[in-house]
């Protein structure tokens, strides 16, 4: 459907380009029968099917105002309209199919179809308007309603769509992850870094369909650990909480998965960080841009004992 | 005022009389069907890193979080292992049979809850793709999206043709179906499984409460008017749901647009060149590099594509102009498919950009589509072709069967 769709692009089922358009056709109780144009070729798989030919007409004929009857107030114009109700069409042979639409109706029932439209118009603009005040930058009346935005958005209707907006991001941000291992003998030792960041990296190159598990789940992690901790590590809230575990189950199960404990060894303790580095500037720029990375370092974690087994998926 | 009068009631029974864009909205039924189904075939072999109850988010996680912020998912009722993988096989089969349009309002409903229940049950792996198709799901239930393209067309083109034989063809795979996912709803409901955010479970029950009400009033006499209303009132809050399906991409596209005209590098016209230098965006580096080798195609791509994403809602007031845009936004989803490695994301975007297409396209799409399906197999119920097929046709005389028992009009089986 197009906003302008004025109707002209075969909406009329059966009836083709040389046929009389609708509109023409005589008002009042249409014939529910009306064979297609002789020699109109099917434009469509389902025109017929879906475009009741009897169905449209009586809302959209001139002078056939009956439809006007949902409307509050339009009152007794519906009168002839009931008469439609009486059967079928002229000269229709099978059961004719019964008319619909608002017309077909009575006053008793147009206005239940009145209270319907009024009710869906009231819901469509409430959501509308809602879903624009939560995408919209925070504003006079945004700020004034938040809690009503914030009750009807969350949980189903949350959405953002900055995407690479204001900036998209312009530095690469790997999560690399070491761990002490216990072994067996009561020894522990410390592995080097494994950059998490470049292994997805290297499973998403060449790759035409790269998994949520690759592209996203490390990624989002680190941000969700960042914006639930403040300057000094500390979590903030219950969300604090829930990104620590999750960030330290994710490297866990990596770690195991790339075998970092060795045949005889436990993962320990782990401890996370992140080396920001700038993507340069393009060869054809003359930005300056310093290169070496940042890095942010975490406390270590320990490892609850069932999760150092490899209990994770 | 005379005018302004007659110009609502026109609209009124424009938005009353009829479920507007039939093609559009079943076209955006199979897309964001399609996108979701083969989601979750990908991430099949990942789907218990994903969204299983021993993931990284483990399922006492996700209950946690959950549980302050009232999400909607089937996921949390049990952590067993055979619950997860039934709702993950459920999932895959519901966004089939939409795909399908196979008893198309219930199976939109049941994509819903498949799509809901796998993202709320770990935002944090989902992107903007999962966001775009998260919200749709719960659009499409209000459409009426089987219209055509779907077996249920087909269902009502075939039972319209057995009534013009004079046979009263039964349906009790509808009434059973509504049977078993009452039943199931109840339990949930009576168990304390629903008592989280209520508007999930009222869409729920309404819907099924609704159904009942169709089926009731199909059986009075054909020419009831409770089945006139109801169909009425579908008609309003299918209208209602497409203009906010459309809303919806246009504040996607708008939201997107005016960000980026505030920030600096899409003002410097070199944001462009980032993304495609993002360890975790760029599969094709090679690919990126030619892209982005020139200065001058990278600014024009910058703010061409912030040009498109901020006019896009105002072109929509003129045919020609929106359609030329909506031609370099799909093209421009399909480069962002490959390039930066988004595939499901540009699937869902341009399955939304599907809803402004024109019907003429449309039904040229639909027409090859059933020419190459005709080719690989024998059509046994293609389109209904006006003429002498079906023998009750010959039998009323003039009157053809096709344009008679015309399925919207026809109580059973439309949903």
């Amino acid at each position: 459907m197009n906003a302008y769709d004025k109707g002209s692009d075969a909406r009329h089922g059966p009836a083709g380009p040389g046929a009389p358009h609708s509109d023409a056709a005589p008002p009042g109780p249409v014939p529910a029968v009306r064979p297609p144009a002789p020699g109109t070729p099917p434009r469509d798989s389902a025109g017929p099917a879906d475009r009741p030919p009897g169905a449209r007409t009586p809302g959209t004929g001139p002078g056939q105002d009956g439809g006007s009857g949902a409307h509050p107030g339009a009152g007794p114009g519906s009168g002839p309209d009931t008469g439609s109700e009486a059967g079928p069409g002229p000269g229709a042979g099978p059961p004719a199919e019964p008319r619909t639409g608002v017309a077909a109706l009575s006053l008793r029932y147009q206005l239940g179809a009145a209270v319907a439209l009024a009710v869906v118009a009231v819901g469509v603009c409430a959501h509308l308007g809602l879903t624009f005040l939560h995408v919209a930058p925070l504003n006079t009346v945004s700020k004034q309603h938040r809690e009503t935005i914030d009750s009807w958005i969350y949980p189903e209707f949350e959405q953002n769509w900055k995407l690479f907006a204001p900036n998209p991001l312009q530095q690469n941000i790997a999560v690399q992850v070491r761990a002490e291992i216990r072994t067996t003998d009561g020894s522990s030792r410390t592995t080097g870094w494994y950059d998490l960041s470049a292994r997805d990296g290297r499973a998403i190159d060449g790759n035409p369909a790269p998994s949520h598990t690759q592209q996203n789940e490390l990624r989002r992690a680190w941000d969700f650990f960042v914006s639930t901790h403040d300057s000094d590590d500390r979590p903030v809230g219950l969300r604090g909480a829930l990104s620590e575990a999750y960030l330290r189950r994710i490297t866990v199960m990596r770690l195991d998965r790339a075998d970092a404990a060795g045949p005889d060894g436990v993962v320990a303790r782990v401890q996370v960080r992140s080396r920001t580095a700038n993507v340069p500037p393009p060869d054809w720029s003359d930005e300056k841009i310093p290169t070496t990375p940042a890095y942010r370092v975490l406390p270590w974690w320990s490892v609850p004992g069932d999760e150092s087994r490899g209990g994770i998926g | 005022m005379n005018r302004l009068s007659l110009a609502l009631s026109r609209v009124i029974a424009r938005v009353a009389d009829s479920a507007l864009g039939p093609h559009q909205t079943a076209v955006i039924r199979i897309g964001f069907s399609l996108t979701w189904l083969l989601f979750l075939l990908r991430e099949f072999p990942h789907r218990q890193e994903l969204y299983g109850p021993d993931g990284p988010w483990e399922w006492d996680l996700a209950d946690q979080l959950v549980t302050t912020n009232d999400a909607f998912t089937v996921l949390l009722w049990s952590d067993g292992r055979l619950w997860f993988e039934a709702v993950y096989a459920l999932a895959v089969l519901w966004s089939l049979l939409l795909l399908l349009g196979w008893r198309t309002r219930t199976m939109s409903v049941l994509f819903m809850v498949g799509v809901l229940s796998l993202q709320n049950r770990s935002v944090f792996m989902g992107d903007g793709g999962d966001n775009v198709l998260h919200l749709m799901s719960v659009y499409l239930v209000f459409t009426r999206c089987g219209q055509v393209w779907s077996l249920d067309a087909r269902r009502a083109r075939r039972s319209a043709r057995a009534r013009a034989g004079g046979e009263r063809p039964r349906d009790r795979v509808g009434p059973a179906l509504w049977s078993v996912l009452g039943f199931l709803l109840l339990l949930a409901t009576l168990a304390g499984r629903t008592d989280g955010d209520p508007f999930i479970p009222a869409l729920l029950w309404t819907v099924w409460l609704a159904q009942a009400l169709w089926w009731l009033a199909g059986r009075r006499p054909r020419t009831g008017q409770p089945r006139i209303l109801l169909d009425v009132v579908a008609n309003i809050v299918h209208n209602g749901a497409l203009l906010v399906i459309m809303a919806e991409a246009c504040l996607i596209y708008a939201t997107a647009g005016w960000y980026k005209v505030q920030g600096s590098r899409w003002q410097d016209g070199t944001a462009v060149y980032y993304p495609l230098h993002l360890e975790y965006f760029s599969p094709w580096p090679a690919l990126a590099d030619l892209l982005s080798a020139s200065g001058t195609l990278v600014m024009l791509v910058t703010y061409a594509t912030v040009a498109v994403q901020v006019a896009f809602p105002f072109t929509l007031f003129n045919r020609r102009v929106k359609n030329a845009l909506l031609s370099f936004m799909i093209l421009e989803h399909a480069v962002i498919a490959v390039v930066l490695g988004l595939p499901f994301f540009s699937l869902a975007m341009i399955a939304a950009d599907a809803v402004f297409l024109p019907t003429s396209f449309l039904r040229r799409l639909g027409g090859l589509t059933a020419r190459a399906r005709g080719r690989l197999s024998p059509r046994r119920d293609a389109a209904p072709v006006p003429g002498p097929r079906s023998p009750a046709g010959r039998a009323a005389g003039e009157t053809s069967p096709e344009a008679a028992p015309v399925p919207g009009a026809v109580p059973g089986p439309r949903t």
